[in-house]
């Protein structure tokens, strides 16, 4: 760790920010994590700050480097959650529709009254949608409908607002178990078949390279003004002094501290991190890398390409 | 001279008891709480039509004719404003106190105290006592009413205009695990279809939608009104309703899904009526505990055997008529009084032989 | 468990003191003086709170609810890491949690839930807690929202304003757009102040600070935030349709501001309104408020410095001029770089 060095004397691999995926990956494991640990972990000692992190996040330095760990991690997880959804990918849908912990308590009957989809927003804005649907499909119990719900766009329509929940008449749990399907389509690979599918790799790197990194889903750098161009000028201006008008407000930009932007410390960020891997989450991550490599590589482009894509697909 | 039945509850059901049991030279005691008789009846607007004929009667002429029978009839002594508080005794021996302080000596009693309709102000998405334009069935029945507030005119209580579009909500406050009401009140959809057919035979141009779940027009003569309703125009629309609205001219936004067209539905209406189900009659608890008989987990009334004695309570010598075992068309609240009457009478006879 | 027939206001307990405050990453990201203020607020209330110990660094993670609907967590990773926000709670001895995000309100319960109604989980996690890091599940007394705990002392505040939600003009009281969010009131219905469809929490807010609350068709519509919809660009459309949908709806009334307590709300009905003006050419410009910045302005603390107003996409100013509220809008931004802004 390189403790108290300005930002413009330090001597860091500035070059292999710039790497895209090919040329990083004849770079070994641990060089590639240690080189980005000590790049993330270098604070500025004036101010407390760590102004490295707003050149890691995002990049294909931090994606390769999460690549590499995740595998490294789930390889070293002996926790039973990870062997349960390892298990999982290869049993039948309908397996899991009566093991998963929310699943299996999410529907038990259907009157197909329709206040679920009188009330869904999505259902209101796309006309294909229709949550119903989707609980019919849960329960016929047919491995056949529910692999083609699961390579379907319609699967990712709902916004997880919940409004299907609170009427109900059978205290069914709709959002939940999209939720539920939702997990399953991925760790399958169905989710592949399907443009609003292929996005998750970028909601993984997105999100999920946040939390892996941040300990937490949103970094105030990720919502840029060129990425929310329906923000408005205002936000615009807002976005580009961020870092002061944070600091202004009592918030804390990539030091430490309770509020926004905070770093954490290796030692919280180790905690998290075993708590995600400890639930299984992992498994999926490294399935979401497997088959996105194999679709890029289908697809004739380089993994960082295929990223980019998915997030402009739609 | 046989000690009289008593009879807890002076609607219909009740009435009946009495008549029948007096044509069995049985003697009774019919308790009324309030100070009519009939029960929910006299507000109807129209009763069930007798098949597809126009012979809807009037609810009051029905029970004015059963009531003039009943006063003539030498064996009934008929006291309203009178309430049960306590029994003592057993069969065929009963002594059953009276609210005035007063008792009788009875050999034996029927319950026929009747429903309750649910009370829909506490399912907020309806907003039942919120809105001036969103009422329930029963409101809606006595509205019809020319004996009622408007002279039988459907209006918007909002402003007291003409009331041109009407939304009837099936299923409010049954078929709902989530506020424990699980079981299905049985008549609604068959009160709702007479109700829609009437407005839409008085007003061909009325806009009226019933928004069903399932239509369960069950008994005889039924399943052709409801034909009849949907030739009258009547439009039904499968989907409960969700959420009502009020627009800023005090209309109604009625929200649900068109579950055989897969599309959400949004339409402004007038006026809309909560078909609302069926609660057992009020003070049930203290009821029951009062008359040492039992409740089933619908909340009404138990009886102890299914199929041969349906109308025998759980303790000896108590038997129920009516609604009080959940609500039904007054036909049958007329069978059951007769088969009360018949099986008291009979076991009666024995237990005196 | 089945939404009772009591009223469900009266099920609702609010704890009145010592509190753990779990921060939202919305508000981090955008608003970030909007969760500041729940701490100043509570040291107004003179209330016992906490964020993560009195370490200048935080230990406190995010809950991943907006992971966890984004689908990218598995729901047991989602109750491990809850769990190991309540072993810091309690590590620190403070038993109630208040979350500053509504997402994290939900996720919260949907974990305590499950320990109620699946046998065994509460075994298996306290295990895995302890293997992964160390800690024991120890469930905490109760988890709240922290505008549960402003409308609990609605009154009290009212009390110390300096503004009061009229228009010092002419008297007439604001109408202010209540939007609760849904996970704050649709998902644990019985959790929430008044229940999904009569929700009072910001209701009440309204009222008690002088206010009028405006009933529209739409009211209980999803502001269309979505998670994944509105992370990933081309869904964005879904989010900006039902903005559109419920100021559409609202419009007639003219209301003065929409109110909000979730960070989501806020940032989609607040955000998208330029959208909706770019392509509809209406311009709606109705300010939309998370409840922490009304108090604060209403107690009358600096709009810039301290309340953070120059974050809205939607100028916050129109408002401050019908309150009678003085700003100085230099203090705006920090550069003096010329950029269009409307």
């Amino acid at each position: 760790m390189n403790r108290n060095i300005s930002p413009t004397e330090q001597i860091f691999p500035a070059d292999l920010l710039s790497k895209g995926h090919e040329e990083l990956r004849d770079i070994p494991d641990d060089k590639l994590v240690t080189a980005y640990e000590s790049m993330r972990d270098n604070e500025f000692a004036a101010d407390h700050t760590y102004p490295n992190l707003r050149r890691l996040y995002g990049t294909s330095l931090e994606r390769e480097k999460d690549r590499r760990e995740i595998r490294q991690w789930a390889e070293n997880c002996d926790a039973e959650m990870q062997e349960w959804y390892e298990k999982a990918r290869n049993e039948p849908c309908t397996w899991w529709l009566q093991n998963h912990l929310v699943a299996k308590h999410a529907l038990k009957s259907c009157i197909a009254c329709g206040v679920c989809t009188s009330q869904c927003p999505a259902a209101q804005y796309y006309p294909e949608y229709n949550p119903r649907t989707i609980v019919d499909a849960v329960l016929s119990k047919s491995e056949d409908r529910l692999v083609e719900l699961l390579k379907s766009d319609v699967l990712w329509y709902c916004g997880q607002c919940g409004s299907c929940k609170p009427l109900c008449p059978l205290e069914n749990n709709l959002m939940g178990l999209i939720s539920s399907l939702r997990f399953l389509a991925q760790l399958k690979g169905y989710h592949l078949h399907s443009v609003r599918g292929r996005q998750q790799y970028a909601m993984r790197h997105l999100c999920g390279g946040n939390l892996w990194n941040r300990a937490c889903t949103l970094y105030f750098r990720n919502i840029t003004a060129e990425g929310h161009p329906d923000f408005g000028p205002r936000y615009a201006k807002y976005q580009s002094e961020a870092e002061g008008q944070m600091v202004r407000l009592g918030a804390n930009p990539d030091r430490p501290g309770h509020f926004g932007g905070r770093k954490f410390s290796p030692q919280t960020l180790a905690e998290f991190r075993s708590c995600l891997a400890s639930g299984g989450t992992l498994v999926l991550w490294n399935q979401l890398e497997e088959y996105a490599s194999e679709d890029a590589r289908k697809s004739g482009v380089s993994i960082d390409e295929y990223h980019d894509r998915v997030h402009r697909e739609g | 001279m046989a000690k009289p039945v008593c009879i807890i509850g002076g609607g219909v059901a009740g009435m009946q008891v009495a008549l029948v049991l007096n044509s069995l030279r049985m003697p009774s005691v019919l308790v009324e709480k309030s100070p009519i008789l009939g029960g929910r009846v006299p507000k109807l607007s129209r009763t069930f039509p007798f098949f597809n004929d126009d012979g809807f009667h009037d609810g009051k002429e029905f029970t004015d004719a059963m009531e003039r029978d009943l006063r003539a009839a030498p064996l009934i002594d008929v006291r309203c404003n009178t309430v049960v508080s306590a029994l003592r005794g057993d069969f065929p021996d009963f002594t059953v106190e009276l609210g005035d302080g007063s008792s009788i000596a009875a050999g034996a009693v029927v319950v026929a105290t009747g429903f309750t309709p649910f009370n829909p102000t506490s399912l907020k998405e309806y907003g039942y006592g919120a809105y001036p334009n969103v009422i329930t069935a029963t409101e809606l029945e006595w509205m019809l009413n020319p004996r009622g507030p408007t002279g039988g005119r459907l209006v918007r209580p909002s402003d007291g205009k003409d009331a041109e579009r009407l939304a009837i909500v099936f299923c409010v406050g049954s078929r709902n695990k989530r506020i424990g009401a699980p079981f299905c009140s049985r008549i609604c959809c068959s009160y709702s279809t007479k109700q829609a057919s009437t407005v839409m035979e008085r007003n061909p141009k009325a806009l009226v939608a019933c928004f069903y779940m399932d239509v369960r027009t069950y008994d005889r003569g039924f399943e052709e009104m409801y034909s009849l309703a949907q030739e009258r125009g009547v439009r039904y629309i499968r989907g409960r309703v969700s959420m009502c609205r009020q627009l800023p001219d005090a209309s109604i936004s009625v929200r649900a899904e068109n579950t055989l067209l897969n599309r959400p539905f949004t339409g402004e209406f007038d006026l809309v009526s909560l078909s609302t189900g069926m609660r057992p009659c009020e003070g049930v608890n203290e009821l029951a505990r009062c008359l040492g008989i039992t409740c089933g987990p619908d909340g009404f009334f138990l009886c102890r055997e299914w199929f041969r004695h349906p109308h025998d309570a759980t303790r000896d010598g108590v038997f129920l008529a009516g609604c009080a075992t959940g609500m039904k068309p007054i036909r049958n609240c007329m069978i059951d009084g007769a088969a009360v009457a018949a099986r008291v009478t009979a076991l009666l006879g024995e237990a005196t032989a | 468990m089945a939404t009772s027939m009591i009223a469900p206001e009266t099920i609702k307990e609010i704890p009145e003191n010592d509190f753990f405050l779990t921060p939202s990453c919305i508000l981090g990201a955008v608003n970030p003086g909007a969760e500041v203020l729940i701490g100043r607020i509570y040291d107004l209330l003179g209330l016992r709170w906490k964020a993560a110990g009195d370490r200048a660094e935080s230990q406190c993670t995010c809950c991943t609810g907006f992971s966890s609907h984004g689908d990218l967590i598995s729901i047991e990773s989602t109750l491990l890491v809850t769990a190991r926000l309540w072993s810091v709670a309690a590590e620190i001895g403070v038993e109630n949690i208040t979350t500053a995000c509504v997402t994290s309100f939900a996720i919260h319960n949907e974990c305590m839930e499950m320990y109620q109604h699946e046998p065994g989980l509460h075994e298996r996690v306290d295990r895995w807690l302890q293997r992964a890091c160390g800690r024991r599940l120890q469930i905490p007394k109760h988890v709240v929202h922290a505008s549960d705990i402003m409308y609990r002392n609605r009154e009290a505040l009212a009390e110390k304003l300096r503004y009061r939600l009229v228009d010092h003009n002419t008297g007439r009281p604001l109408r202010i757009v209540d939007h609760v969010g849904c996970h704050y009131a649709k998902v644990f219905p019985e959790k929430s102040i008044g229940g999904s469809e009569s929700c009072d929490v910001l209701a009440g807010l309204i009222r008690a600070w002088g206010g009028e609350t405006v009933d529209y068709p739409e009211r209980r519509h999803c502001c269309g935030m979505g998670f994944r919809q509105c992370a990933i660009r081309p869904n964005r459309g879904y989010s900006m349709a039902c903005v559109l949908k419920k100021l559409e709806s609202m419009e007639p009334w003219k209301p003065d501001a929409i109110l909000t307590n979730c960070p989501g709300c806020n940032l989609i009905l607040d955000k998208e309104q330029w959208a909706i003006l770019q392509m509809t050419g209406v311009e709606y410009n109705i300010p939309t408020l998370s409840y922490t910045e009304l108090a604060g302005l209403l107690l009358g603390w600096d709009p810039y410095e301290v309340v953070g107003i120059q974050g809205h996409t939607v100028p916050i100013e129109p408002l401050l001029d019908k309150l009678g509220i003085p700003y100085d809008k230099s203090k705006e931004w920090l550069t003096k770089e010329n950029l269009e802004v409307t």
